[in-house]
């Protein structure tokens, strides 16, 4: 067994690793990461994951409920940090599968993963805290500079293969017709399907504009889900980009799913934009990189400000102008607390994905994966058109009549991990309420 | 959440035995024997001392009191969301405060005079804030609390010459006593007193005068629960309003008399669940949330209990959104990033303001407080 095996191991029982390991991995980590481009293409199937936040036992969950790796292939949109008790132990078991798998997982960086960020929100005080200096803190924000900012899965089938468990009376579905596809699938953490909906197969554009796919749950604390008018991802993809590194090659009828941790940038109107940001380095305030990790899409048209001081908001027409341009179908990201754990908006143009459940041991909320698998329609070559700047160029016309379809999509939802499992050290995390007390004992209440 | 998963040591250190029962609080039946619970809720005062201090050192508030008012070496950067929180609250209850006092005429101090009875009041810096912003005084301050907590905050003005200036006690003319176990302080515009809000109730058949000392029965009066009410029992509290609206003061004709709340809402939601049992864990039992866990319920409750003339509430994320000016939004929100807006609008939506008031015999009491904007909910 080698060492990282064995640092592997230690770290999934949630018990840190010496000093100078740490050392040693977060050095090959940044020579692995100095590798990617700032956006990595990853090859469907995969699982996305949304924030982590230093919820240990809850990303052990996480694995349990999507699988392990490298059995699974796991792309992580940043915020593996600060908030939760155990930043430390989950960073640094994310970068040992990162070094240990490079291909099976892949990080790119969340607005936490920085030195600001982190001296304010808990993760600095924490290696304080564990390491009894900052050293171990640097050597990570150094890591943090070296991820990629996004990612591009390709390769992602239209069509879900059916999950045959289901959680019977409660399943609400669609009716299966013959002639149609399953698109989404949700699951609850025991595997059992909760929800499903259908889509006609091989649907020519007007389908495609007319069918409204926001399938995220009723009960979400959020904006309610927008009534902006039906999308008209119609036009062949690429068509608007000049007919370089954009589209879907010929069979592969779904499009390329971008994912970055926070939204879209009024500085990146193309995917082939965040390639050129010179991104290793602190996130900075404002400009492209900052708006990739700290946007949020919101109810509005255009463009607004953004209530958390740093990124923007984003309206339903900007994502799905930049889905278009790009030849995407869907832009995943995380970022945001969603109560159901997913989110989609904007018919479908974009979704939340949120991986931290009861957020901080205090918000209820649940968490969610998001799962793409494999088309093998295609006969398993993987259309890499918008993986790498300049390939598949002319490889759609113009007047092709393939259209850009959302990958099948399915999400695995899951609770909080109960703290006093599978025999990790956990003690009741203290959850931090403002404003409860300005005092009055509570003795007085029981003493009766 | 600066390292709450570390033992508050000053909460045990503050947990001495000091004014265990004895003095002012025995008479009246109490009992503050210090226990183990006794020293959660002393964490969760200095929680709200060391928030403060967090919001001061940071430029949302100013206040000047909040470093005399927090124990030594607790001083904590809070996350930005609790800053806010902190802040808001503070502002709203300063808002109310402001209306009910009016504007501050010198030549009028004593014919204009008003009374703030403050509930559990804790290491609260408003009184220092309030009396030293209107000297001479025109107004009366008391603050209810246990003997433990009383104590602390005597021995705090004790050994502070800012305090004592701020209550405009500094000089050696100045008319003030502090009781032999120094749990109860009483000066011509504030008093302390140690003394179990249950057992008020209890005495209402005595000579009122001597339960609280100081209290003008005449006087239109301002109470403030700041998270305490919500600690009693429903019929508890119920007998604590009760014991100021009938009894202390008189209804015939009837004294002007005010109401704010502070506490939290809406426990059935998913957030709210979490927080219940979150609470539980730590010792902390909110014993009236499920009977005013709404807004609507907190309006009815003071319709119910005494405050007739108007009833008002909004939580904490309208009033942050209503009740700050656009300028001063921007001020604080650029104090800090704020990267938790969801958590934000979660957190601040289970907290509320209340505020409920009867005129009686001077309708221009409470005037004020019906320009502020309610939520309607």
């Amino acid at each position: 067994m080698s060492d990282l095996d064995r640092a592997i191991e230690q770290l999934r029982a949630c018990r840190l690793i010496p000093e100078s390991q740490v050392r040693e991995l977060c050095y090959k980590a940044r020579e692995l990461l100095i590798e990617e481009g700032n956006v990595v293409s990853v090859d469907a199937p995969v699982t996305i994951c949304g924030d982590i936040h230093g919820q240990f036992h809850d990303l052990m969950e996480l694995f349990r409920v999507g699988g392990d790796v490298p059995d699974t292939n796991y792309l992580f949109m940043g915020d593996f940090v600060d908030r939760g008790f155990y930043s430390l132990e989950s960073f640094l078991l994310l970068l040992c599968l990162k070094v240990r798998y490079p291909d099976r997982m892949t990080l790119i960086r969340g607005n936490h993963e920085s030195r600001q960020i982190t001296t304010v929100y808990g993760f600095y005080d924490e290696c304080i805290r564990k390491y009894g200096s900052a050293n171990v803190w640097r050597y990570c924000c150094e890591v943090f500079d070296y991820l990629a900012l996004g990612a591009i899965v390709l390769g992602a089938s239209s069509e879900l293969e059916p999950t045959t468990a289901s959680a019977n009376d409660t399943t609400q579905s669609t009716m299966p017709i013959d002639d149609t596809e399953l698109e989404t699938e949700v699951l609850n953490s025991r595997g059992e399907v909760t929800m499903s909906t259908y889509r006609a197969r091989q649907r020519s554009s007007s389908d495609a504009s007319t069918d409204s796919r926001n399938i995220s749950p009723p009960r979400d604390i959020s904006a309610a889900p927008g009534q902006l008018s039906a999308p008209t991802r119609s036009g062949a993809p690429g068509t608007g980009a000049g007919g370089d590194s954009n589209g879907s090659a010929p069979g592969s009828r779904t499009g390329a799913v971008l994912c970055v941790h926070g939204g879209l940038s009024p500085l990146i109107d193309s995917v082939d934009k965040i390639r050129l940001i010179d991104r290793k380095q602190e996130v900075p305030h404002e400009g492209a990189m900052c708006d990739l990790l700290w946007s949020d899409p919101d109810e509005i048209e255009g463009w607004g400000l953004s209530p958390r001081g740093a990124g923007f908001l984003f309206g339903g027409d900007i994502v799905k102008q930049f889905n278009h341009f790009n030849g995407l179908s869907l832009v995943a990201r995380a970022h945001q607390l969603v109560m159901e754990g997913y989110k989609e908006m904007f018919d479908g143009g974009i979704v939340t994905v949120w991986s931290a459940p009861n957020y901080c041991y205090r918000c209820g909320n649940v968490a969610a994966i998001l799962e793409l698998g494999e088309d093998t329609s295609s006969g398993g070559t993987v259309a890499r058109s918008n993986g790498e700047y300049g390939r598949s160029n002319g490889v759609m016309g113009a007047d092709s009549l393939s259209t850009v379809v959302s990958p099948g999509r399915r999400y695995r939802v899951f609770e909080a991990a109960a703290q006093d499992t599978r025999g990790m050290p956990a003690k009741k995390p203290v959850a931090d309420y403002f404003l409860v007390s300005e005092t009055y004992p509570l003795t007085i209440a029981n003493s009766s | 959440m600066a390292a709450p998963q570390i033992p508050n040591l000053n909460s045990l250190r503050r947990g001495r035995g000091r004014g265990r029962g004895i003095g002012r609080s025995t008479d009246n039946g109490s009992d503050s024997r210090p226990s183990a619970k006794d020293r959660i809720v002393q964490g969760t005062d200095n929680d709200a001392s060391v928030s403060r201090l967090s919001a001061v050192d940071l430029g949302y508030l100013t206040d000047a009191y909040a470093t005399a008012l927090t124990p030594r070496g607790s001083a904590t950067r809070r996350f930005p969301i609790i800053n806010r929180g902190t802040y808001v609250r503070t502002t709203a209850i300063d808002q109310l405060v402001t209306h009910f006092l009016g504007p501050y005429t010198p030549e009028q101090t004593q014919t204009k005079r008003k009374q703030i009875i403050s509930l559990g009041a804790g290491s609260d810096t408003r009184v220092f804030r309030i009396l030293s912003s209107r000297q001479p005084s025109d107004l009366v301050y008391h603050e209810i609390d246990f003997a433990v907590n009383t104590a602390s905050k005597i021995q705090a003005i004790r050994s502070t010459p800012k305090l004592r200036q701020a209550l405009g006690i500094d000089t050696p003319d100045a008319e003030v006593s502090i009781s032999e176990t120094g749990d109860a302080l009483h000066s011509p515009s504030y008093h302390i007193h140690p003394v179990d809000l249950r057992s008020l109730s209890a005495n209402t058949g005595s000579d009122l005068s001597t339960i609280l000392p100081g209290v003008e029965r005449g006087l239109p009066t301002l109470l403030v629960s700041e998270c305490c009410l919500i600690y009693l029992s429903p019929s508890e509290a119920e007998q604590v309003v009760k014991f100021f609206t009938e009894h202390l003061f008189q209804s015939q004709p009837a004294t002007p008399l005010g109401l704010v709340l502070y506490e939290p809402i809406r426990p059935d939601d998913a957030f709210g669940r979490t927080m219940v049992s979150n609470l539980a864990t730590r010792g902390i039992q909110l014993q009236t949330l499920h009977k005013y866990a709404s807004l609507e319920a907190q309006r009815c409750r003071l319709k119910e209990q005494g405050f007739g003339d108007g009833q008002a509430g909004a939580d904490i994320e309208f009033i942050w959104k209503n009740w700050i000016c656009e300028a001063e939004k921007e001020r604080v929100a650029g104090l800090e990033m704020l990267d938790e807006m969801e958590e934000w609008q979660l957190l601040a939506r289970h907290y509320c303001i209340a505020w409920g008031w009867r005129d009686g015999s001077d309708t221009s009491v409470f005037q004020g407080w019906t320009s502020l904007k309610a939520q309607l909910e």
